[in-house]
């Protein structure tokens, strides 16, 4: 597309800063690496910057033989997969017959839709209507409230919409049912939609962390970045001493804990640029 | 309600209203089956999305946990005068402006430079690289953002104030200084989002025509011209909608951040509507003010995001709708 030009000072110096960001933004994961399998010792004395020194796993060994981490772990990798199984469940099963032009209602149903996006009345009484439902302090809370998310709802709607019409017409005249259309045709066929929006619905239940914490009251139902929370920042009743007590558990221990919970999160990121940009574009557009 | 001697309107003839509703259930009968798969999506909004918007009515009410919604008192607008007379009311409406100001007016432009500057590398590998590592942190989980803040403001250990003490200065306690929440706040959502927040802009340099540039370069434009006259005229319909989004939401500041970061000694300037209606309602169970205080809030919200749009179009410019 550009032709062919010389390396000038401005593309030295775009490099140069681009590379700065890169290793902002990269450099604070390495560091929590390093320190997770670092001497606690070493750290404390600053002398871990990059690389681990006096490599070892003492910290994983002791995050993973104290049962709380492990459980919240457990617990997050349920909830996840519960909750981003019930949002692409509902989010495809309402996009199919919004996507279908002649579908009675569809305006004003796609009205009362997009009008939830401007209408948000706070957390106060989204707490009590899950209160009023019994949802307290169960799994249900974290899933069933946010089932669809509208944006993701928009875009499915519009991956369906510029999906050919002709195999559904075909489907019907030789007497599909709408429910195996959408089941044995639809949803097979929109797998790249689906996981483009399945990932935002991963991330968002994966990195939850509010919602856990104001629904779920055991502490045995924590989910991970609760947990984190309690280990890495102090809660409400915390002084002024918030920075330097968060040194008192040792940084190995935390740091570990911390690399623990973003594995899942780093193994799916780098495969997820296609899908992230996919989502992110269709959610820019218009209406 | 008619007037004696004004002719009544001219009525549609009953068989036209008779017509349109066999039409419809017929209508209806022919969709039942997609009509039945959308019952889920149905109830979901009703019961979680407007469902909520019907609990507000706490906020006119004495809401106590044992009479439930419908049979706590009234007060009427109690709440809201409260909240409006109260020294809150202005300090949290300054902290939320101001973290929403500022990370707007500061952290607008980063997203479309980083855009600009990926678009003039010319190798493809290093450009993809670059992108791909820049949004690592948009994949982070706020606690561990929050965490990675203040383990690198640490005062004892943390690195940036060891290089701050490497060259001779006083330790910061970024934390505890009323003084230093913002610029952490909003220097902190830069670094996380701008990657994520850039990948829209590049898509939309993507798209503006090359044979612009083509022209551009026979005529001899140097590179400064071509990222003026073509890059940023060509991004500009897609940076005034990402504007107009922004100070829409501007009053919705990234709450579970503060909540993370601040300490009594930072509420001063950090509370913002969203965390005062936390503690409020749900550690003080203040159910019937916080929920007048949440309301206020979703209706500046809503004004200025409405605003927005109106001054966009008036200006000329694509509004949202």
């Amino acid at each position: 597309m550009v032709g062919q030009r010389k390396f000038t000072l401005f593309d030295a110096i775009n490099a140069l800063l681009l590379t700065a960001l890169a290793i902002s933004t990269v450099y604070p994961v390495l560091y929590i690496l390093a320190v997770s399998l670092s001497d606690t010792a070493l750290v404390t004395q600053g002398k871990v910057w990059l690389w681990p020194r006096g490599l070892n796993f003492n910290a994983y060994a002791e995050v993973l033989s104290d049962n709380r981490i492990p459980r919240a772990y457990l617990n997050t990798i349920f909830y996840t997969a519960l909750g981003t199984f019930i949002n692409l469940l509902f989010t495809a099963v309402a996009a199919y017959p919004l996507s279908q032009r002649g579908f009675i209602g569809r305006k004003y149903f796609m009205f009362m839709i997009v009008l939830t996006m401007f209408l948000n009345p706070g957390i106060i009484p989204n707490y009590m209507i899950v209160k009023e439902l019994g949802l307290l302090d169960s799994v249900w809370a974290l899933v069933i409230p946010n089932a669809i998310w509208t944006f993701e709802l928009i875009i499915l709607k519009s991956f369906y919409e510029n999906m050919s019409t002709q195999i559904r017409e075909a489907a019907l005249i030789d007497g599909a049912s709408e429910f195996r259309i959408l089941f044995n045709m639809v949803i097979p066929l929109s797998k790249p939609a689906l996981a483009s929006i399945g990932l935002f619905y991963f991330m968002g239940h994966w990195n939850s962390f509010f919602l856990p914490m104001i629904y779920l009251t055991d502490q045995t139902m924590h989910p991970l970045q609760v947990v984190l929370r309690g280990m890495l920042i102090f809660s409400e009743g915390n002084n002024a001493g918030l920075v330097d007590a968060a040194a008192l558990a040792p940084q190995a221990l935390k740091n570990a804990t911390i690399v623990l919970s973003m594995i899942p999160v780093l193994m799916i990121y780098p495969f997820a640029q296609k899908y992230f940009a996919k989502g992110v574009m269709l959610g820019s557009e218009k209406g | 309600m008619e007037h004696p001697g004004t002719k009544p309107y001219p009525r549609r003839p009953q068989s036209s209203i008779g017509a349109r509703l066999a039409a419809t259930w017929k209508h209806m009968k022919r969709d039942r089956q997609l009509l039945l798969l959308f019952i889920p999506c149905i109830l979901f909004y009703l019961i979680f999305r407007y469902g909520p918007l019907y609990g507000l009515i706490i906020s006119f009410k004495d809401y106590s946990v044992f009479q439930g919604i419908i049979d706590s008192p009234w007060v009427g607008f109690k709440h809201f005068e409260k909240f409006f007379s109260s020294p809150d009311f202005l300090q949290l409406f300054g902290n939320t402006l101001a973290l929403g100001f500022y990370s707007l007016i500061f952290g607008f432009p980063f997203p479309i430079i980083l855009a600009i500057m990926l678009n003039e590398v010319r190798v493809a590998a290093f450009k993809k690289s670059i992108q791909t590592l820049s949004y690592l942190p948009a994949f982070l989980s706020v606690v561990i953002i929050s965490s990675m803040i203040i383990d690198f403001l640490s005062p004892s250990n943390g690195i940036i104030n060891r290089v701050i003490a490497w060259f001779g200065f006083e330790k910061i306690y970024f934390l505890i200084e009323a003084s230093w929440f913002r610029p952490v706040y909003v220097i902190s959502d830069i670094w996380a989002s701008v990657g994520y927040e850039a990948i829209v802009f590049l898509a939309a340099v993507a798209g503006i025509s090359p044979t612009l540039y083509e022209a551009a370069r026979v005529d001899g434009a140097s590179r400064w011209q071509v990222m003026r006259h073509i890059t940023l005229p060509g991004l500009m319909p897609t940076i005034v909608i990402m504007f107009i989004l922004k100070t829409g939401s501007m009053i919705r500041v990234g709450y579970e951040k503060v909540l993370l970061l601040y300490n009594p000694t930072t509420y001063d300037v950090a509370d913002v509507f969203s965390t005062f209606v936390y503690r409020k309602g749900l550690l003080e169970a203040n159910y019937s003010y916080a929920a007048a205080v949440g309301m206020f809030e979703a209706v500046v919200a809503m004004v200025m995001l409405l605003g927005a749009n109106f001054i966009s179009r008036r200006m000329g410019g694509s509004g949202l709708w």
